[in-house]
């Protein structure tokens, strides 16, 4: 028995996305004139070339933010419900969630002083 | 106004086969990256699945963690992988195959077991939102966890950083070491004649 109200528009909303590609493609496929040539199978017809394969190993920085991403991930899930039950909370739930990013921004200020966010 | 019934069963089995399609493909995909790919396809499936169970708290952590974090995670994890080695095939191949299929219909048999025989108590619904209701519990009886889990989140964050810049030495393992199921598989082909021939291929 389903009781959330609401949820027929994100139903709805998810149906027109998915709607949405298609359609555009299928448009584009109908009058798109068809011609083939040379340019056309390039990536980008006026831009770069690009070079290399697609496969190449990435940098590891990119991991390091996604680390550090994953932890505020996680403070955003456990804020979410502070959030949304913020007007019958009270001043006293405010003082603890700044705690809580207090804490967790000293853990900020150590992958900012250890070059974690930084290009190196 | 809420979803009626049929679109509730409708939703349920698109969810479903959604959920067992790209769960297929990720063991079927030809590359790990599709894998890692359609992994988000389950896991997003799975949190329509969780809304439609009236656990909107759950729907959203699993679409903000398994979705945007860790799904991210294991893709970078792959694209820091850059090599595509094809391997040997394995020796008594068929019998790991056939012991993995017995390990998974059993535990399939055992979880449908399970499903069917409980007595599922259908208890009466609160009729607001799961979000607001354990806003209200972080805040009043769980609050020195809810600050402790922020301190959990420090050490996590401050023990990646540290060993995700290798300040200390690994000692490394030797190859004879490795038990039967970490050692690498044999490839079939080096990487140097695998260069050459993607050199004389093209």
């Amino acid at each position: 028995m389903f009781v959330l109200s609401g949820y027929e528009y994100l139903l709805v909303f998810l149906i027109l996305c998915s709607l949405l590609p298609v359609l555009a493609l299928g448009a584009s496929a109908l009058l798109a004139p068809k011609r083939r040539g040379s340019l056309r199978r390039s990536t980008y017809e006026s831009g770069m070339e690009p070079f290399g394969q697609a496969w190449i190993q990435f940098n590891i920085r990119y991991y390091m933010f996604a680390l550090v991403f994953v932890i505020f991930d996680v403070e955003t899930v456990f804020l979410y419900p502070w959030a949304v039950a913020f007007h019958r909370l009270g001043l006293l739930a405010f003082v603890e969630a700044l705690i809580f990013i207090a804490i967790l921004v000293v853990g900020l200020v150590y992958a900012w002083r250890k070059g974690a966010l930084e290009w190196s | 106004m809420t979803l009626g019934e049929g679109v509730q069963l409708v939703t349920f089995v698109v969810l479903s086969a959604m959920a067992i399609g790209f769960a297929l493909g990720v063991v079927w995909a030809p590359s790990i990256v599709y894998s890692g790919f359609l992994l988000g396809g389950v896991f997003l499936s799975m949190a329509g699945l969780y809304l439609l169970l009236n656990a909107d708290f759950v729907a959203a952590a699993q679409v903000l963690i398994y979705v945007g974090a860790v799904n991210v995670l294991i893709l970078f994890a792959i694209m820091l992988v850059n090599r595509r080695y094809t391997f040997a095939p394995l020796k008594l191949g068929w019998l790991r195959n056939g012991v993995t299929a017995v390990v998974c219909l059993g535990l399939f048999a055992l979880l449908t077991a399970m499903a069917l025989n409980t007595p599922w108590q259908l208890e009466p619904i609160q009729p607001t939102s799961s979000v607001l209701v354990m806003g209200g519990h972080f805040f009043r009886e769980y609050l020195l966890p809810f600050e402790l889990a922020s301190v959990l989140l420090l050490m996590a964050l401050i023990g990646a950083i540290v060993l995700a810049r290798r300040e200390f030495v690994i000692p490394q393992a030797g190859e004879g070491d490795l038990s039967l199921l970490e050692r690498a598989r044999p490839q079939l082909e080096s990487e140097s004649e695998r260069q050459a021939e993607l050199v004389s291929t093209r």
